[in-house]
C-alpha cells in the first residue's frame, strides 16, 4: 500500500497541479517512480497506490508508465482514489488512509502488508526487510535510518534495544532519544512498515474507534510498543547500492538539492545501474542534440543532464537538469537550474538557480535568478534564493 | 433515562420479536429495515447501541457498519446474523460483538447489558 495522497504544500508551486508523488524528479522521473521501482525489483507485484488530492496527474502517470504487470498472473499496480465508503471526508492521517481501504485489504487478504510512502527518493530491497520481519516473528517492523539529531522535529524517532526490538517511539520530538554511543545521531523512521495483516486490521479498528489523530507515527506505533512484537529494520541492510541515500524532498530547497545531487561525478543515487533501473513513463521523443559551432555561437551542455527531445541551439547550459523537449536558443546562459518538460528559452535569456515548471516560454532576453527582489514580485523565491517559475505561466 | 437500542433487521417478524423482547427488558427501541435507514436513524434517533443484521436489501450490514463507525466512532455495535462466516470479514471486527441468531435471546440480552455498561464507563 503506497501512500500517495500527500499534498506537499511546502513544494508549492510544483504541487499546484499535482500531488507530491507526481512531482517530476531527475529529468524524466516522478517521485513515486522510485518507490514503485523498489517494489518491482523486490518482487512485490500486488500494489495499491492510495491517492486523494489532485490525483489526475498521478493516475495518468501510473496508467501510462506502470501498466507493465501481468493481470492474468494476478499482478497489479492500481491507483485507488479515496473511496469515501466509510468516512465522507479526506483521510485524516496515514492510519486512516489504510483503514478506509479495509474492504480492499479484505479482497486481497495478504499475510503481510507493506506500507510505503510515495514521497521518498531511495533504492531499497524490501525483500531483506521482509526476511527480517519473518525471522524475528515480528508483528510490525519499521525501517529506520540514521539522521542528525538536529533534524528530530521532522521525523519519528525510534529507540531500540540491542536486538533491534523497538522500545520507544517519539513523533517529531524536540528532545529526541539519541543513538547509544552516537549523541549526534537519531534513528529516524522512514515511514516504511511491514505488518502482519490481521494484527494491522485489529489495531486500525481500535484506533478508528477511539479519539486519535489516526496516524501511524503518532498513534498506532507508540500504542503497539510493549504490547506487540515490534522490531526495527536497519536501512543499511536493505539499501541497494549501499550509499545510504534516502531523501524526503519535502521543501523546494530539498527538492533542488536532491536533483542537483544527480549531476555529481559519482552521485550517491546511481540512476545508471543496470541492476536497478528506475522505471517511468516517457513519451517517444527524438534524441537530444546540440547545434552551432561558430566563433561566437556554440551550443554546449556541461556537467548537466539532458533528456530526449532537447535541442541546445547555440546556447550554454551548465550544471543543470533538462527534462524532455527543452529548447535552448542562441546566446542563452542556463546555470544551476532545473527545467521541466516543454520549455523554450528565447535568445539571450539568462537563467540561474531557477526551477522552471512545465510548458513555459521564456521570452528573448529575460533574466531570472539574477535580481531576486524583482523575481520575488512574480515568482516563488526560497530562503536560499532558488526561484520557481510555475507551470504554464505566460511571460 | 431508558437506553435506546436501534434494531436493524429486514425481516419484519424478527424486528417485532426483538422490539417486544427488548422493551420488556426496559429499553427504548428504534427500528430500521436496512443499512440506509439505520444511518438515518443514527442521526435522528441518537441510539446508545445498535443491533445490526448483515444480509439485508438496499444496504447490507457490513457496508452500514463501516459507515456507522465513520460517523459515530464509539457507539457499541452488535452484529446479529444467521451466518457465522462473516466473522472472517475484516470489517466485522469493528463490531463490539458478533452474535449468531437463535430463538433463545439470552446471549444477545447479556451482550447488550455488558456493552451498555461498558458504554457508560467510556
Amino acid at each position: 500500500m503506497v501512500l500517495a495522497g500527500g499534498r506537499g504544500e511546502r513544494l508549492y508551486p510544483l504541487t499546484r497541479d499535482r500531488a507530491k508523488p507526481a512531482v517530476p524528479f531527475g529529468a524524466i522521473y516522478r517521485i513515486i517512480d522510485f518507490t514503485l521501482s523498489n517494489c518491482l525489483h523486490s518482487g512485490i507485484r500486488h500494489i495499491y497506490a492510495l491517492t486523494q488530492y489532485k490525483s489526475i496527474s498521478l493516475n495518468r502517470h501510473i496508467q501510462l508508465g506502470w501498466n507493465i504487470l501481468s493481470p492474468p498472473l494476478g499482478e497489479f499496480i492500481e491507483a485507488v482514489p479515496a473511496q469515501q465508503r466509510i468516512d465522507e471526508h479526506w483521510y485524516q492521517g496515514t492510519a486512516d488512509a489504510i483503514f478506509q481501504n479495509i474492504y480492499t485489504l479484505q479482497e486481497e487478504r495478504p499475510d503481510l502488508v507493506l506500507i510505503l510512502s510515495g514521497d521518498h527518493i531511495y533504492k531499497m530491497d524490501y525483500r531483506k526487510m521482509i526476511a527480517f520481519h519473518l525471522e524475528r516473528e515480528s508483528d510490525l517492523t519499521v525501517a529506520a535510518i540514521r539522521m542528525d539529531r538536529n533534524l528530530s522535529r521532522e521525523f519519528g524517532v525510534i529507540e531500540a534495544d540491542r536486538d533491534w526490538r523497538m522500545i520507544g517511539f517519539q513523533e517529531k520530538p524536540e528532545e529526541p532519544k539519541t543513538i547509544p554511543g552516537d549523541p549526534g545521531g537519531i534513528m529516524a523512521s522512514m515511514g516504511i512498515y511491514i505488518f502482519n495483516t490481521e494484527l494491522l486490521v485489529r489495531r486500525l479498528i481500535e484506533d478508528a474507534r477511539s479519539e486519535s489523530s489516526h496516524d501511524f507515527g503518532k498513534d498506532i506505533i507508540p500504542g503497539m510498543i510493549g504490547k506487540d512484537q515490534v522490531f526495527v529494520f536497519d536501512f543499511r541492510k536493505g539499501d541497494f547500492g549501499g550509499t545510504g541515500y534516502w531523501r524526503d524532498v519535502g521543501t523546494i530547497d530539498a527538492y533542488y538539492e536532491a536533483n542537483m545531487d544527480l549531476i555529481a561525478v559519482t552521485p550517491q543515487l546511481n540512476l545508471y545501474d543496470p541492476q536497478w533501473p528506475i522505471l517511468t513513463y516517457q513519451p517517444p521523443s527524438p534524441p537530444a542534440k546540440t547545434v552551432w559551432i561558430e566563433e561566437r555561437r556554440v551550443g554546449t551542455a556541461l556537467n548537466s543532464i539532458i533528456s530526449n527531445g532537447c535541442i541546445i541551439s547555440g546556447g550554454n547550459v551548465k550544471r543543470s537538469i533538462l527534462s524532455p523537449r527543452v529548447t535552448v536558443h542562441s546566446f542563452v546562459e542556463i546555470e544551476d537550474s532545473i527545467l521541466l518538460e516543454g520549455i523554450d528559452v528565447g535568445r539571450n535569456a539568462k537563467i540561474k538557480r531557477t526551477i522552471i515548471d512545465k510548458e513555459v516560454q521564456i521570452p528573448p532576453g529575460m533574466e531570472i535568478g539574477y535580481h531576486l527582489d524583482e523575481d520575488a514580485k512574480r515568482f516563488t523565491v526560497t530562503d536560499s534564493g532558488i526561484v520557481v517559475v510555475p507551470k504554464g505561466i505566460r511571460l | 433515562m431508558k437506553k435506546k437500542i436501534l434494531v436493524v433487521e429486514d425481516e419484519e417478524s424478527l424486528r417485532l420479536l426483538y422490539k417486544e423482547e427488548l422493551e420488556a427488558e426496559g429499553y427504548e427501541i428504534l427500528t430500521a429495515g436496512n443499512g440506509r435507514e439505520a444511518i438515518q436513524q443514527l442521526e435522528t434517533g441518537k441510539p446508545d447501541l445498535i443491533l445490526l443484521d448483515i444480509v439485508m436489501p438496499v444496504m447490507d450490514g457490513m457496508e452500514a457498519l463501516g459507515r456507522i463507525v465513520g460517523k459515530e466512532r464509539k457507539i457499541p455495535i452488535i452484529l446479529n446474523t444467521s451466518y457465522s462466516g462473516y466473522q472472517q470479514d475484516f470489517m466485522s471486527w469493528a463490531a463490539d460483538a458478533y452474535v449468531t441468531k437463535s430463538d433463545d435471546l439470552t446471549e444477545l440480552k447479556k451482550k447488550i447489558r455488558e456493552l451498555l455498561r461498558k458504554g457508560k464507563a467510556r
